[in-house]
C-alpha cells in the first residue's frame, strides 16, 4: 500500500502546442515539506495547475491519497487546499464571507472550523473587512486559512511569500511549519527563492525548463562529499591516501582536500591518526544550495 | 442576514414566480393555438380552407387569387380577403364546396405578376381553377407618388404601357392555360380622395385602359371599386388608409358576388 | 447544490448589479411614461380646439362606433365567424361606456403592457445581460475561479448552480421590470386599468392572422401572459448570454456581442426577411408577444409554437456547449 499523499507521475503538458512540462514526477510523504524549487518561467505553477485540476494534464496522472485525481477528482479534492499564483479573493465581500462561501463548498465545515483557520492565520481583528482594503499580507493569510478550513491532508502554495515583507515572510513560515508539525499535513511550497526552501523544507525537487533536474532531502543534496583535513603534514599524509585508499588529494597550505564516499570517512580519520599525524580540524564541506542550484540549471539550459 | 432573510426571501419568490409564469406561459400556448391544430379543426368545419400544399393531387382550388396585396387581404381584420368573403356569401345561396387558392404577394406589381406566371409555378392552380380573381395595378401606380411634378405625367405614360402590356400578357397566358374559367379583376380605388385632383385623374384613366382590356375577353369582368369607396373612405378603409378594412373587403366582395352570380338567383 | 446556488445569488447580490439595472429601469420608464402622457394630454387637447368642443367626447364616438357594429352584426350576409368577432368588439366597447372609462386613456395596465412589447427584443434582453454577462466572465477576470474550481466538486456542478441562480435572478428581474412599469406609469397616468376587457388569441391559419378564435379577458390576465412570455424569453436570452459569458473573458465583451447579435438580427430580419434562414435566428423569434396581440403581419412559417421551438433549441444548444466548454476547459490565470 502506498502512504504516499501526493504522488505525480510523468506529468506531461503541452500548450498551444508548445511542451511546457515534460516528465514531472514526484511524491510526498505525509507530514513533509518540500519546496519545488525552480527559476521563473520553469512551469511550477503550470505543473501545480494539474495537480490541483484546474488544467488537465496532456499525459500522466496525479494521485491525492490514493484517489486519481482524473478518475475521482471530488474525493481527492476534498484532500488538498491551495494557493495557486496570489490569493485571490471576492474582493467585493468581507474575509469572513469569502471564507463562509468556500466553506459551503465542502462538506462538514463549521463556523468553528472557519474560526479556527481564521486564528490560525491571526487575522481576527479585521477578519469583517472587505477583502479590497486588504494588504497583500492580510490577502495571504486569508489565502493560507481559505485552504485549511476544509482540514486538507495536503497544502499547496505556489510561491506563496511574493510580494510579502520579511516580517511578513517570517511570520508566513513559522504558520507553515506548524502546520506540518502539529497537524501533520503535507506542504508542497513552490519558490524560485533558495534561501526559503533551505529555511523551510525538509526535501527539495528542483525543476527547469519543465523537467525535474534533481528530487532529493536538503541534507543529501548538499552534500559534495569533499572533506577538508587541516593538519601537520599534508604532503605525507597526500601520499599515505593515495597508497591505501587510492584518493587523490589536493594541498593548499596546512590543508588537504579530496573528495571521499562519507561512509569511508571515519575509516581514514582512524588511519590519519594511526599514523601519528596531528589533525587539528576535519570539515565536511557542504556546497550551498545556490550553487548546487546554478550548476544544476546552467547546464540543462538551451 | 443574508442566510437568514434575504436567501429565503429570494428563492421561495423566485419559486413562486416561476410557477406563476410558466402557468401563464401554457396558458398563452393554449390560447394562442397550435397552427397545426387549427387546421385540423378546420379542416373538419369547413373542408374549403384546405391549403394548397395538403390538397388532393388531382387537381387545383376553384376559386385562384393572383396579384398584390388587395388580393392578399391586408388590412382585413378578419383576415378573411375578399376570396372568403365571396365564398361566405356564395355559401348563404347554397351549398358548396368550393376551395380557394390564394397565390397573392402583398407589393407585387403587374411586372412581377407577368414574371409569375410565365415562370408556371402556378400552371396547375391556374388550370383547374374555375374563377381567378385578379388584383394587381395599384403598385404600379402607387410607385409613381415618388415623382415630382415635372416627371410625373411622363412616368406615368410609361407605368401605364408597362402595366397595359403586362396585363394584355397575363390574360393570354391564362387563358391559354385555361380558356374556360371565369376571370375577374378588382378596379383601383382611389385613397387619398382629397389630396389631389391630378391623382384621381390618372386613376380614372388608368382604370379606364383596364376596362378596355377586360373588355377584349368574353369572361372577364371588371369589379368596379372607385365609385363604392369615394364617399365612404373612412369606413372602408384599414388604420394604414390605404388598405381596405374589412368592411371595404365585404363590400367589394359583395360586389364580385352580385357582378358574376346575381342572374343565377 | 442548494449551498452552491445560495453563494451564487449571494454573489450577484453583492456585485450590486441589481441598483444599476433599477436604475436603468426607472429612468427609461419614468421617460416613457411621461412622455406617454404628455403626448395623451396634448392630442387631447389638440382635438377639442379643433372640433370647437369644451370637453374630448369620447362617449359620442365610441357610441357611433358601437352602433355600426351593432347595424353589421345584424346582417345576415355576414358570417358567423366574423359576426362573433363583432360581437366580442361590442361587448369590450359596452364595458368602456358602462364603466365610464375613455378606451383610449393611458392606464398602468396597457403601459406594461405595451413596455414588455417594446422591450422584449432590446432593452429587456440588455437588462438580463447585464445580470449574467458576468456570471462566469467575471470569475476568470478575478481570478476567483481558482478557488471555486480547486474545492471538492465537480466544474458541473460549479456551473449549474451558476445557472440555476441565473434563473432565479432572471425571474425576479422580470418580475420587478412588471411592477416597476405598472407602478411609475400609475404615478403619471393616475389609472390602473387592470379589469378593462382585451382582445386576444389570434391564431394563424394559413399564413394570416385568423381572429376567429379570440377570447375577451381582463387586463389582469393579460398583463400576466405577456410576461409569462417575457419570462421565457428572458431565460432564453439568459441561457445565451451565458454561453457568451463563458467564452469570451470580459463582460464588457460579452454585453457587446450579445447586444451585436441582437441589432444585428434585426437588421437582417429587416433587410434580408425573404431568406428561408433567417427565420431561425434566435433574434427574429424573440417577440413573442405579437402573437399575443396579433398586431403583426405574419411570416410564412412562424408562429408562437415555431419560435417558441427555435428559442427552445438555442437555449438548450447553448447549455449543452456551455457545460461541454466548461468541463474541458483549462483555467491558466
Ligand atoms: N497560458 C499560457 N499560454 C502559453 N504559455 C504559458 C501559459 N502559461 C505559462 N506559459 C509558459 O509556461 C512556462 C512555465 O510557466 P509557469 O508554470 O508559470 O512558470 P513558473 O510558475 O515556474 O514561473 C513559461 O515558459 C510560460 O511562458
Ligand atoms: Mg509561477
Amino acid at each position: 500500500m502506498d502512504t504516499s499523499v501526493l504522488k505525480v507521475s510523468h506529468l506531461k503538458k503541452l500548450i498551444q502546442k508548445k511542451l511546457i512540462i515534460e516528465d514531472v514526477s514526484f511524491d510526498i510523504q505525509a507530514g513533509e515539506i518540500v519546496g519545488f524549487l525552480g527559476p521563473n518561467g520553469s512551469g511550477k505553477t503550470t505543473t501545480l495547475r494539474m495537480i490541483v485540476g484546474l488544467s488537465t494534464p496532456t499525459s500522466g496522472d496525479v494521485e491525492i491519497c490514493g484517489y486519481s485525481l482524473k478518475k475521482e477528482f471530488v474525493k481527492a479534492m476534498s484532500n488538498v487546499g491551495c494557493i495557486i499564483e496570489g490569493p485571490d479573493l471576492y474582493d467585493y465581500m468581507s474575509g469572513y464571507r469569502n471564507l463562509e462561501l468556500l466553506a459551503s463548498m465542502s462538506k462538514d465545515v463549521t463556523k468553528k472550523d472557519i474560526d479556527e483557520a481564521v486564528a490560525l492565520v491571526g487575522m481576527e481583528n479585521r477578519i469583517h473587512d472587505k477583502v479590497a482594503v486588504y494588504s497583500m499580507g492580510m490577502k495571504q493569510r486569508i489565502g493560507l486559512a481559505q485552504a485549511l478550513i476544509h482540514k486538507p491532508r495536503l497544502l499547496i502554495l505556489d510561491e506563496p511569500t511574493n510580494g510579502l515583507d520579511p516580517q511578513g515572510i517570517h511570520e508566513f513560515r513559522e504558520i507553515v511549519k506548524n502546520l506540518a508539525r502539529e497537524k501533520n499535513i503535507s506542504v508542497l511550497i513552490s519558490s524560485h527563492l533558495i534561501s526559503e526552501v533551505q529555511l523551510m523544507c525538509d526535501r527539495v525537487s528542483i525543476i527547469n525548463n519543465g523537467r525535474i533536474i534533481r528530487s532529493a532531502s536538503i541534507d543529501d543534496a548538499l552534500v559534495t562529499g569533499e572533506v577538508v583535513w587541516t593538519l601537520d603534514d599534508p604532503q605525507k599524509a597526500q601520499l599515505l591516501l593515495k597508497s591505501t585508499f587510492k584518493v587523490e588529494a589536493a594541498i593548499a597550505g596546512h590543508t588537504l582536500r579530496a573528495t571521499v564516499d562519507p561512509e569511508r570517512l571515519s575509516e581514514i580519520n582512524n588511519t590519519l591518526i594511526a599514523s601519528g599525524f596531528d589533525i587539528t580540524y576535519v570539515e565536511h564541506k557542504k556546497r550551498t544550495l545556490e550553487d548546487l542550484f546554478l550548476s544544476l540549471t546552467d547546464k540543462h539550459t538551451i | 442576514m443574508f442566510k437568514k432573510v434575504v436567501w429565503p426571501l429570494v428563492s421561495a419568490s423566485a419559486l413562486i414566480l416561476a410557477l406563476v409564469f410558466v402557468f401563464g406561459f401554457v396558458t398563452s400556448i393554449i390560447i394562442s393555438g397550435g397552427e397545426a391544430d387549427v387546421q385540423t379543426e378546420t379542416q373538419t368545419e369547413s373542408p374549403e380552407n384546405i391549403p394548397e400544399e395538403v390538397m388532393p393531387p388531382d387537381g387545383a382550388s376553384d376559386i385562384l387569387i393572383l396579384g398584390d396585396s388587395i388580393g392578399f387581404g391586408v388590412g382585413d381584420e378578419e383576415n378573411l380577403g375578399i376570396g372568403e368573403r365571396y365564398l361566405d356569401l356564395l355559401e348563404e345561396d347554397s351549398e358548396t364546396d368550393t376551395t380557394i387558392t390564394n397565390s397573392s404577394v402583398p407589393g407585387f406589381e403587374s411586372s412581377q405578376l407577368a414574371d409569375l406566371i410565365e415562370s408556371g409555378e402556378n400552371r396547375t392552380s391556374i388550370a383547374g381553377a374555375e374563377l381567378i380573381i385578379l388584383s394587381i395595378g395599384g403598385n404600379d401606380l402607387n410607385r409613381l407618388n415618388l415623382e415630382d411634378n415635372v416627371t410625373l405625367a411622363p412616368a406615368f405614360e410609361e407605368a401605364l404601357n408597362i402595366y397595359k402590356e403586362d396585363l394584355t400578357f397575363i390574360l393570354s397566358e391564362i387563358r391559354s392555360i385555361n380558356p374556360d374559367a371565369q376571370l375577374a379583376i378588382i378596379g383601383l380605388y382611389n385613397p387619398y380622395s382629397e389630396d389631389d385632383p391630378q391623382n384621381a385623374r390618372f386613376l380614372l384613366d388608368w382604370n379606364h385602359e383596364t376596362r378596355l382590356i377586360v373588355n377584349s375577353d368574353a369572361a372577364f369582368a371588371y369589379i368596379p371599386t372607385y365609385e363604392l369607396f369615394t364617399y365612404h373612405l373612412d369606413a372602408y378603409l384599414s388604420p394604414d388608409d390605404f388598405h381596405p378594412n374589412g368592411m371595404g373587403y365585404q363590400v367589394i366582395a359583395e360586389t364580385l358576388f352580385r357582378i358574376l352570380n346575381y342572374s343565377t338567383n | 447544490m442548494i449551498a452552491l446556488v445560495r453563494n451564487e445569488v449571494m454573489k450577484i447580490l453583492l456585485k450590486k448589479k441589481m441598483p444599476l439595472i433599477m436604475i436603468l429601469l426607472l429612468i427609461f420608464v419614468g421617460l416613457l411614461s411621461y412622455g406617454q402622457n404628455y403626448a395623451y394630454e396634448r392630442n387631447i387637447d389638440q382635438f377639442e380646439a379643433e372640433s370647437g368642443e369644451t370637453a374630448f367626447d369620447w362617449q359620442g364616438l365610441t357610441t357611433q362606433r358601437l352602433d355600426e357594429l351593432e347595424e353589421r352584426s345584424q346582417n345576415e350576409a355576414i358570417p358567423g365567424e366574423v359576426r362573433a368577432s363583432f360581437d366580442r368588439e361590442i361587448e369590450q366597447l359596452n364595458y368602456f361606456i358602462e364603466n365610464d372609462i375613455n378606451p383610449v386613456t393611458p392606464t398602468a395596465a396597457k403601459f406594461n403592457v405595451s413596455f414588455a412589447e417594446q422591450g422584449i427584443t432590446l432593452f429587456i434582453p440588455l437588462l438580463i445581460a447585464i445580470l449574467a454577462a458576468d456570471l462566469v466572465s467575471s470569475e476568470f477576470s478575478r481570478k476567483t475561479i481558482k478557488i471555486l474550481l480547486t474545492r471538492a466538486v465537480p466544474r458541473w456542478k460549479v456551473l449549474l448552480s451558476k445557472y440555476i441562480a441565473l434563473l432565479i435572478m432572471t425571474t425576479l428581474l422580470v418580475f420587478i421590470i412588471g411592477i416597476t412599469t405598472t407602478l411609475v406609469s400609475y404615478l403619471f397616468f393616475q389609472e390602473w386599468g387592470f379589469s378593462e376587457p382585451i382582445v386576444t388569441g389570434f391564431t394563424l391559419f394559413e399564413g394570416t392572422l385568423n381572429s376567429d378564435s379570440t377570447i375577451l379577458i381582463p387586463r389582469y390576465q393579460y398583463t400576466l401572459l405577456i410576461y409569462s412570455l417575457v419570462w421565457f424569453v428572458s431565460i432564453i436570452v439568459a441561457s445565451i448570454t451565458l454561453l457568451i459569458s463563458l467564452i469570451v473573458d470580459t463582460s464588457a465583451s460579452a454585453i457587446g456581442i450579445l447586444m451585436a447579435a441582437l441589432i444585428g438580427g434585426q437588421f437582417l430580419q429587416f433587410f434580408l426577411s425573404d431568406w428561408e434562414l433567417v427565420k431561425y435566428f434566435f433574434v427574429t423569434n424573440l417577440d413573442l408577444t405579437r402573437y399575443l396581440t396579433g398586431s403583426y403581419q405574419p411570416v410564412e412559417g412562424m408562429s408562437l409554437n415555431f419560435s417558441i421551438l427555435i428559442l427552445s433549441v438555442w437555449a438548450i444548444g447553448s447549455i449543452a456547449i456551455s457545460f461541454i466548454v466548461f468541463n474541458r476547459r483549462d483555467v491558466l490565470v
